[in-house]
This record gives structure tokens, sequence and C-alpha cells, in this order.
């Protein structure tokens, strides 16, 4: 009987958790790109104007990023102010959150077929190893090293803390900012 | 590197063997096609492959309807458009590829055109595009290593838009592919030995990167035996029908095994190397497939190690501890492609193909990085990593 009416309030916390996760990445997502200069580098060749998705299907929860050039990124929420270029879309918010929750690596993910992609794929290839690089600065080593497919050796601890630290500060100033809005 | 979950998907019949081609009329009856038009190019044409395959269907009264016979290297979408308008001038019902891996795309293009409607193909381009079945369409490969017969793909070029368009669905599946040894006796020393290495490739990179599972291994593993059993006795005695036959099913059951497990590096290197140099598939495979072995192998030690059995045989597994298997595996490949060396010049380095300059090597792994492929490669690749690996498959 207890079991029946938790049940359905663990799949709405996974719901929300996936949606909250969506909201720290893609607020992340731009803040890499404003301190990290190899992320910089890696986004540099998106369309200036490229507008990224990645989200759960059907209708689930996405996050929407664009390129403003110079490698640089705009979280955009959940709304598109054009069409999406590229779309990384979960079949399921069951598979979003064993990647959202670092139980699966998102390489994992995408060879067990949990996710699509919609779009150019190198530019998908490229998103892919930006989102490692953002896992490898935001996480602590052992988290991290369960999402993404190899820790990055030349990481050292003091570029780490620091990076996470800018990072962090920044997402917490959209969040900020957001709520004021 | 075990998959707690995977997928495997293949739904083409596979008709093989002996006499095989003559199964087709009955085949396509079973499907209440009529009117069938063979799709396929000079060289298939001149090499009186085509022969058979009228013979074999007229001899049960199927008479084909039209003949095209133009398909180039790097078929583009005003041939496809081409193609698609004298299928419909002709009323036909049926599509029968007959040709390598760019007959097979354009036809599984033309079929979305005819089947969907429209002369612009670009409009069904990505995936999961199409939502239902296309017309009958059969696969004929006369060459034994794409693979292109069992898998959801097709690539074709845009030149105006200089941009290469993938189509992916399981609708650009064929009903049936057909495996007859008399399509690939007359294949030369030089094809027949790329061709096998991609199909060996294929198989491998199967079996060692992130998408493995049990069905695709089953499909590797026999894929692999087959050809390190039968490719130097084809090289030996390229009429051995049978030996011929044996590479046409590894071809196959490679093709199988990638299309639902994927590859890695050694394809993301080889589809850089064909864009910017232009090198044949099948070669680039055969040149980087013992490097980016030895690049991955910590991580595939395991897996590596199983495919010495398949590689070498029962004794050579046996008498090789099991901590050696991997790089005994290495060894087995290296082997076999100084064997080819000896009979086709086969290139073993990219200096000895004669078309690669030692320059172009940082443009080829800054491509390779965005390739969709790099994705499964059970290690993940920097660019120090790819440079690295062209830097020992130079010479």
């Amino acid at each position: 009987m207890l079991a029946r009416r938790i049940k359905p309030m663990a799949l709405q916390a996974r719901r929300l958790y996936v949606e909250l996760m969506f909201q720290v990445m893609g607020r992340a997502l731009q803040a890499v790109s404003e301190v990290d200069s190899d992320v910089q580098a890696e986004a540099q060749s998106l369309p200036l104007g490229f507008l990224f998705e990645m989200m759960v299907m059907p209708n689930g929860s996405k996050l929407i990023i664009e390129h403003l050039g110079d490698g640089r990124f705009e979280y955009h929420g959940d709304s598109a102010p054009r069409p999406i270029d590229l779309s990384i879309q979960f079949k399921h918010v069951a598979h979003a959150f064993l990647v959202l929750s670092f139980q699966e690596k998102t390489s994992v993910a995408f060879a067990n077929d949990r996710m699509l992609v919609d779009g150019d794929i190198s530019y998908a290839i490229r998103m892919t190893r930006i989102l490692n690089r953002l896992e490898a600065f935001i996480l602590p080593r052992l988290i991290a090293s369960r999402a993404v497919k190899e820790y990055p050796a030349n990481l050292n601890l003091p570029e780490k803390v620091l990076s996470a630290a800018r990072i962090y500060l920044k997402v917490a100033n959209h969040f900020v900012d957001t709520v004021r809005a | 590197m075990k998959n707690s979950y995977y997928e495997f998907f293949c739904p083409v019949k596979v008709i093989a063997g002996k006499a095989a081609l003559e199964h087709i009329p009955y085949e396509l009856t079973g499907l209440a096609a009529k009117r069938p038009m063979i799709v396929t190019d000079k060289g298939v044409r001149a090499a009186g492959l085509l022969e058979p395959v009228i013979s074999a269907c007229e001899e049960s009264g199927l008479d084909i309807v039209t003949i095209y016979d133009d398909v180039p290297p790097d078929s583009s979408v005003a041939v496809v458009r081409d193609i698609a308008g004298i299928y419909r001038s002709a009323k036909c019902d049926s599509i029968i590829a007959v040709g390598g891996g760019s007959a097979i795309d354009t036809a599984k293009a033309v079929n979305i055109l005819v089947s969907e409607g429209g002369d612009d193909i670009s409009v069904y381009v990505g995936a999961g595009v199409l939502k239902r079945p296309l017309k009958p369409f059969f696969v004929v490969p006369t060459t034994a290593g794409t693979g292109s017969e069992v898998t959801a793909v097709a690539v074709i070029s845009d030149p105006q838009k200089s941009v290469k368009l993938p189509f992916t669905s399981s609708f650009l599946l064929p009903n049936a592919a057909i495996i007859d040894p008399r399509m690939t006796l007359t294949l030369p020393p030089h094809i027949t030995a790329a061709t096998a290495m991609d199909a060996l490739t294929h198989a491998t990179e199967a079996f060692t990167c992130m998408a493995k599972n049990p069905l695709s291994d089953a499909y590797a593993t026999s894929a692999i035996k087959k050809v390190s059993t039968s490719l130097l006795t084809v090289m030996n005695t390229p009429k051995d029908a049978d030996a011929r036959l044996e590479l046409a099913q590894a071809s196959t059951m490679a093709g199988i095994a990638f299309s639902n497990s994927m590859v890695g590096l050694v394809h993301a290197l080889g589809h850089a190397t064909g864009a910017l140099c232009h090198l044949p598939h099948g070669l680039c495979m055969s040149v980087y497939l013992p490097y980016v072995l030895e690049y991955n192998l910590e991580t595939i030690r395991g897996p590596l190690g199983e495919l010495l059995l398949y590689l070498d045989g029962p004794d050579a597994y046996a008498a090789t501890p099991a901590a050696r298997r991997a790089e005994a595996s290495i060894s087995a490949i290296r082997r076999l492609r100084d064997a080819l060396y000896k009979h086709c010049k086969l290139p073993r380095t990219l200096k000895e193909t004669g078309k690669i300059s030692e320059s172009q090597l940082d443009s080829i792994a800054a491509l390779a990085l965005d390739d969709g492929s790099i994705m499964f490669n059970p290690k993940e690749v920097t660019l120090a990593d790819a440079k690295a690996v062209l830097k020992r498959a130079w010479a």
C-alpha cells in the first residue's frame, strides 16, 4: 500500500530532478564558455547563432543554448527563438535521469541507444566533448569519472577548483537574475 | 566493457550460396513485384556481372524492365533524381541494386523518392524521417566488404552545397540480400584484399567498441574467422567459389555486427582520410586497424585477446598465455597485412599508399575528432592522441 503511494512521488521527484539538472546545466554551459579557453576553442567552430537543444522526448524538460560567437554560449531556458539546429533527445525521462544522475556516461547512453541526434552529427560530437569538459570541472573527480568516458589527465586540482568556483558563482548569479526578472 | 542494455535489429532476409541469384524471381513474386529496375555501375556491367542476374530472372519469366548502369563512385542528388525519373516513366515496382557501396546507397536513396514521392532527396535527410515501408528492394553485392546490404544508412553527396547527405532509417534496409559467389569471382586481388580488410575491421571494431553486445559479438567473431581462414585462400586461388562465398558471408555478417554495435577510431580516421585524401575506404581500414588496436589496447585487452581464437585458430589461442593474447591478436592482423602486401602490394602504412603527404596528418586528425564513430571508441580520443596514431601509421 505504502509502495503504491510512494511510486508516483518518486516518479515526480525524478521528473523534477531532470528539470532542475537541465536548468543547472544550461546555465553552467553558458558559464563554462565564459571561463574556459578549451571550451571556447571547441565551440568556436559552431555557426554563429547555432541553437543547441537537449530534451526528453516527446515534450519533456529541455535546455536550449545559443552560440553567440567566439565560443560563447547563452542559455535560453526551454524556449527557442528560432528553429533548433541540433537536438539531442533522450527517449524517456528514465534515460535522462540515468545520465544526469551520473549512473550512465553520456557516451554509454549513446551506445545504449538512449538518445537520438537530430542534426549534424559532427556538432553533436563537439557538444558532447563540451559537456564532458563541463562535468569534469563542476563534479568531484570520483563522480566526474562516472559521467565522462575518461577524466582529463591534464586537469589539475587548482585549475579545477578555481574554474568550478567561477562556474558555480555564475550559475548562482544567473538563477538570482532569473528570479528577479 | 559489457553493456547491461542493448538493441539488435536486422530484418534483412539473407539468401546466400550457390545459385542464390535464381531465388530472386521467387522472392520478388512473394512481394507482388513484377517490374524490377536494376541500379548498377559501368564496371559491374563491363565485368559481365549483370548477365547471371538478368538470365536468372528471365528464366522464370520475370523481365527486368529497365537498367540504370551509370552510378558514379560518389553518387549525387542529381543522379538519384534521374534514376527515380526513369523508374517512374518505366512504371517499375521494385529495385535490384547490383554493385558495391555506391550503387547500393544510390538505390536506397532512389527507393525513398519513388516510394515517398518528390524529386528532392534532401527533404528526407537525417534519422527517423521515413515512417513507412518503401518499395520492394533487393541488393546483390559485388564486393565482399562494405556490408551495405544490411545497413540502414545511405550517404549521397550534394555537390552544389559541397555536403554529404546522410539518410538513416530501418526502412532503407533491403527486403533481401542475395550473396552469390559468382558475383565476386572476378574481383581483382587488390580490391578483394582491401574490401576483406574492411569487413575484418567492421567485425573487430564491432567486437571491441562501446556498443558491443552478445548478438553482434556472435556475428563479429564468425566474420573474423571466415576472413582469417579464407582471405589468403582466395588470394592464392581467386576462382575458389567456396572461399569467395566465405568472404562474401563474412562481409554481410560483419555488416550486421557493426550496424548494431557501431565502430570506432579506425573508422573515424578512415572517413577523414577518405574525405581529405580520397583513399579507398577498405585500404584506410587495413592501414589503421593495428595502430588503433595498439592505441586502445589497455581498454580492450579482454575482448581483443578473445579474438585470437578467431584470428589465429585454437592451437595458437591455446599456446598463448591469456595475458599475451591481445598482443598476439594484433600480431596476427599484422601478419595478414604482410601477406596481402606480398600478394598485391596492399599498403600497410600511409607512406606506402603514395597518396598522402605527412603534412596532411594534422588535418586528418582534426577532421577525425568530429566523426560520429569516435563516440563509440572505448578510449576518449584527444587531438594529440589522433595525431600520435597517425604518426605511427605513417611509416
